[in-house]
């Protein structure tokens, strides 16, 4: 009975599992097909990955006037439409790849996705670095420094911690608009600068550090800001570690900021947006080349998930603890 | 360089008073409070009674237009009507599943870690790029679930399930394109992204719940698996429940990435998906009607402080056990 | 209310035993102590007793009827938790009624709101109440019928969840550890509360405690158990003053009994550090251990058995503990004296000590107690060989 019960269990399980991860299997299998075995949903897994003709490859070495010139003498006797057509046949046959091959070096070039990919890095990190420089001092004065006006201080920020940035971001693009900002890293950065989260988080990791600490690092002679970044971060680490998952995973994957901000120009894509424009570009038959842009956009933090899942998930639950 | 020979006294005076560091360390943080947070919020609401346009000279009052418009114009109807569709599927639906996959993991003996990890794969991912996977999925002709549906015509299957039966005669649903499905594929894409960080939390809230409570259970007589459920788990969970409902609502109102990356035209099909955050983007940004979206903004803020007012009542009345 | 009886019974985790075959008979009525240093298995053999948990191997029975493989709720035992146990979410008088609603009401009385439509559900609503008030009374918590666990005391929460076990009549009442969370002075006060309940109930008790102090003083009887087995089960007295097992009077008693080395030679006579004592075991050479409780030593009046020299002194108002240190002795003995003898006991100033053979307990090497004594003199004794 127990036995029964076990496997009934798992099988519920497993069904759900299935649904869970059959769009991640898709998005793979999708990245390494040819464009004829995802028209006829055919191949497997990996697709038969037999040699296709790269037709940009070919659109972009078609010989013209000169390349039948000096080919002439390779082809005596011929008239410039059979040397032509010879040509052609050469330029097919060196712009023969494998599927997956043309898909990731498509995902690559159509698009400047390693731009994106670093202007993701850059935003993100930014994003965390100037939280974490804002959020720490002011966590550290409420919770361990005695001030007049501290009460109001917290009660504003358990406020702003009623205010979701995403709901208030039409006035703050208008705000950004009028001061010339739209379409810079600033934009993109700004408007998350200030983590109340990251305040109230910061603040209930520091009431929990004892307070002789700090009065043993003034008797050392420190200043408080020294404090701040002497004893305090290093005490901090492992509530920063969760944050930084926090904030870098919903900055990594968020969309809707930066479709609000940044318009037409590219060099400021994020790989959100770099998707987004690669799927309104295609003509349909590159679904191959924008899975695999997906694939590589949505890697590097299931990879890094995979890797640290425990401290992964307590920094993505941070938000359960208040 | 006269630090050294500085009399004591000048020195003493140069320390600043506890005081003012402290509202040095918190200035930052507040400076941009202000500014990034309560500011915007405060412009919405003026701008929600202006009609507003980024470029334009003037700038009129025109009261409560706006939210007329909001009120009576049929979009903004279809609007009110979609989002909250979308929030009372989506968030019963996964806080329901989370709350599920949470017992059934908890009481397995082995395989727990796996199941964990698959199913909290959704909430890493970017959801544009699996909202375009999904995407892919639902193409009526090379998606994979219509391809699936298909194999079941003609089987055995299809005279249990007269929907499939009447999709191998008339040809399967073109899901996006359909605006009878068009909102609940959204939900579905909703359901299955977040009901992971659900399970992660009521996971972390079951560890919680002390094993003695169990046998104190069994010992008064409860038998059966639901009536430990009723007398322990779902009273001890209820703190986890406010929370989870409290931040898939919020989640939940927020919609955007998959009906942006969905419906690039606006809304879908007859704007049966038209969601509030894309309806800020649209009015407000695409079409600059920056007076109607901040009268958005406000209904949107209006709706979240509501829900967070509820949260914060219940977690108060909550005696906690020590 | 019934007696429980436990065969042979053993436990394991692996490779790991953790009761070693424990037989015990707990008559009706009876308050049975199980008392022992930690991990000494005595929270596993009331778990299992409970159901709560398996046993691996052995039988138990409560009144006549076997109960392997009957499930906890279905053995008609109460229980006393360590950590209480509550069900924080339920006022205190709904903690008390839920073993009742629990065994009492069907599944459809039980019911929220339409529970109370269905038939015979008021009634038994009443009675329920009823019987809660009367446990609360007992216990003196009428007052804190409506609060919830979360906004009681220490003292108050154990009470209630001494009511929740009490409201009912079960064969026996469990109880883990019940008091380990209280202060010091609420602990003995609340020790003489339970003594007095069990007295009046006349149910069965088995109690487990770390605390000897709390077995001695509220038991019928103690079973000392040490690493998975029943040392000895006797009646408190009898433990402390006629041990079976060196590791019993260690356990038992405070200050801990003095233990010193003692050597017979081949006529069975015993001496200590050098000192003929006039006791005798069977003949034949063997190094023992005789065990002295610190009352039984006195300050010598003439020749003293033993010498040393007071290193330590606790004054307890009503008695006076020295701690005298004796050369080729390990530990110190401990000399219980009274208060008026203080003045003979100056830290740092010799003390000759002195103790009646007769109250020598002797063990052997292996720590089992020899109970064949010979209290002939040893004189006569050497003289009539």
């Amino acid at each position: 009975m127990t036995r029964f019960n076990e496997l009934l269990k798992h099988a519920v399980l497993l069904f759900g599992a299935l649904i869970v991860i059959v769009p991640f299997y898709q998005m793979v299998s999708y990245s390494l097909k040819s464009p004829a075995e995802i028209e006829r949903g055919i191949g497997g897994f990996a697709g038969s990955q037999a040699l296709m003709t790269d037709e940009q490859c070919v659109g972009r070495n078609t010989p013209d006037r000169s390349d039948v010139e000096t080919a002439r003498t390779r082809f005596p006797g011929q008239d410039d439409s059979h040397v032509l057509g010879q040509l052609l046949e050469e330029v097919r046959a060196e712009c023969q790849v494998r599927p997956a091959v043309f898909n990731y070096t498509s995902a690559f070039s159509e698009a400047p996705l390693l731009c994106y990919l670093l202007n993701g890095v850059i935003v993100t990190l930014s994003i965390f670095v100037i939280q974490v420089v804002v959020a720490l001092p002011a966590a550290y004065a409420l919770s361990k420094l005695r001030f007049w006006g501290r009460e109001a201080v917290f009660g504003m920020v358990l406020f702003c911690l009623l205010i979701p940035v995403h709901a208030i971001a039409l006035p703050i693009y208008v705000g950004l608009a009028k001061l010339g900002l739209i379409n810079t890293y600033a934009a993109l950065v700004v408007p998350w600068t200030i983590s109340v989260f990251g305040i109230f988080l910061m603040r209930q990791f520091f009431m929990t550090v004892p307070d002789d600490l700090v009065d043993a690092a003034r008797m050392d002679g420190m200043g408080e800001l020294a404090i701040v970044w002497r004893v305090m971060l290093p005490t901090a680490v492992p509530a920063l570690m969760a944050f930084a998952i926090f904030s870098v995973v919903a900055h990594w994957n968020d969309y809707f900021w930066p479709r609000m901000v940044v318009t037409g120009d590219r060099s400021l894509f994020t790989p959100p947006l770099g998707l987004r424009e690669f799927k309104a570009d295609i003509d349909g038959s590159l679904y191959g080349p924008m899975m695999a842009t997906a694939t590589v956009i949505v890697t590097p933090l299931i990879a890094a998930f995979l890797l640290a899942q425990r401290k992964f998930i307590e920094g993505i639950t941070l938000s359960g603890m208040k | 360089m006269v630090a050294v020979d500085m009399p004591p006294q000048t020195r003493r005076r140069a320390a600043r008073s506890p005081q003012t560091m402290a509202w040095l360390l918190s200035a930052p943080a507040l400076a941009l409070m202000l500014l990034i947070l309560l500011v915007p919020m405060l412009s919405a609401l003026v701008l929600s009674f202006t009609d507003y346009s980024l470029g334009a000279t003037e700038l009129n009052w025109v009261g409560l237009d706006n939210y007329e418009k909001l009120f009576t114009r049929s979009s903004y109807e279809k609007m009110l009507w979609a989002t909250l569709t979308y929030v009372l599927v989506v968030v019963p639906m996964s806080v329901g599943l989370g709350l599920g996959a949470a017992l059934l993991i908890n009481s397995l003996g082995r395989g727990r870690e796996i199941y964990k990890t698959i199913y909290f794969l959704p909430v890493m991912a970017t959801l544009l790029a699996m909202a375009i996977v999904w995407e892919l999925m639902l193409h009526p002709t090379i998606g994979m679930v219509n391809r699936t549906l298909e194999m079941g015509c003609g089987t055995w299957i299809e005279s249990l399930w007269p929907w499939l039966a009447d999709g191998c005669a008339n040809g399967m649903p073109i899901w996006l394109g359909d605006k009878d499905y068009a909102l609940w594929v959204v939900c579905f894409i909703g359901i299955w992204q977040g009901f992971g960080f659900n399970m992660v939390l009521y996971l972390a809230g079951l560890t919680g719940i002390p094993r003695d409570l169990y046998n104190a259970a069994e010992m008064d007589g409860a038998r059966s698996a639901w009536e430990r459920f009723r007398l322990v788990t779902w009273p001890a969970l209820g703190p986890t429940t406010v929370f989870v409902v409290t931040i898939t609502c919020i989640r939940a109102f927020q919609v955007f990435d998959t009906v942006e990356a969905l419906f690039p035209r606006g809304g879908g099909p007859s704007k049966s998906a038209y969601m509030m955050m894309f309806a800020i983007y649209e009015k407000g940004i695409k079409q600059n009607l920056i007076g109607v979206g901040a009268a958005i903004t406000m209904l949107f803020l209006l709706f979240v402080m509501i829900i967070t007012v509820i949260q914060r009542r219940l977690t108060e009345r909550k005696v906690h056990y020590s | 209310m019934a007696e429980v009886k436990i065969t042979d019974l053993r436990k394991s985790f692996g490779d790991t035993q953790i009761l070693k075959g424990i037989e015990l008979k707990v008559a009706d009525g009876e308050f049975v102590s199980l008392v022992g240093p930690s991990g000494c298995g005595k929270s596993t053999l009331l778990r299992i007793i409970a159901g709560l948990e398996q046993e691996s191997a052995g039988s138990i029975s409560i009144g006549t009827e076997p109960v392997s493989g009957i499930r906890a709720a279905d053995r008609n035992l109460s229980m006393v938790f360590q950590s209480y146990a509550l069900y924080p979410h339920l006022t205190v008088a709904e903690n008390i009624a839920v073993p009742l609603r629990m065994r009492q009401m069907t599944r459809w009385q039980r019911l929220p709101l339409a529970g109370g439509l269905m038939p015979g559900a008021k009634r038994r609503e009443q009675e329920i109440a009823a019987a809660v008030a009367q446990a609360a009374e007992t216990l003196e918590i009428g007052a804190l019928l409506d609060r919830k666990p979360g906004e009681l005391s220490g003292g108050q929460r154990q009470r209630v969840a001494l009511g929740r076990a009490l409201v009912r009549a079960p064969a026996a009442f469990l109880l883990d550890e019940p008091l380990s969370n209280l202060d010091a002075k609420l602990r003995v006060h609340t020790r003489t509360e339970i003594a007095e309940l069990h007295r009046e109930l006349g149910a069965t008790f088995i109690y487990v405690t770390h605390d000897q102090v709390e077995a001695m003083t509220m038991s019928d009887r103690i079973a000392v158990m040490m690493g998975g087995e029943i040392l000895q089960c006797a009646p408190p007295q009898k433990v402390y003053a006629d041990p079976d097992d060196l590791r019993v009077a260690e356990f038992i008693g405070s200050p801990k009994i003095n233990v010193l080395p003692a050597e017979a030679d081949a006529m069975g006579r015993l001496s200590v550090l050098g000192r003929d004592l006039p006791i005798a075991v069977r003949p034949g050479r063997q190094t023992l251990q005789i065990g002295l409780r610190p009352e039984t030593l006195h300050l010598a009046r003439g020749d003293a058995k033993i010498v040393g020299r007071v290193v330590h002194l606790e004054h307890l108002g009503s008695e006076l503990f020295a701690q005298v240190a004796v050369e080729g002795l390990q530990g110190r003995l401990v000399l219980r004296a009274a208060p008026a003898q203080a003045a003979a006991l100056q830290i740092g100033s010799e003390a000759g000590l002195d103790f009646d053979p007769a109250s020598a307990l002797v063990f052997d090497a292996a720590g089992m107690r020899v109970r064949e004594i010979l209290t002939a003199p040893a004189k006569s004794l050497a003289q009539a060989v």
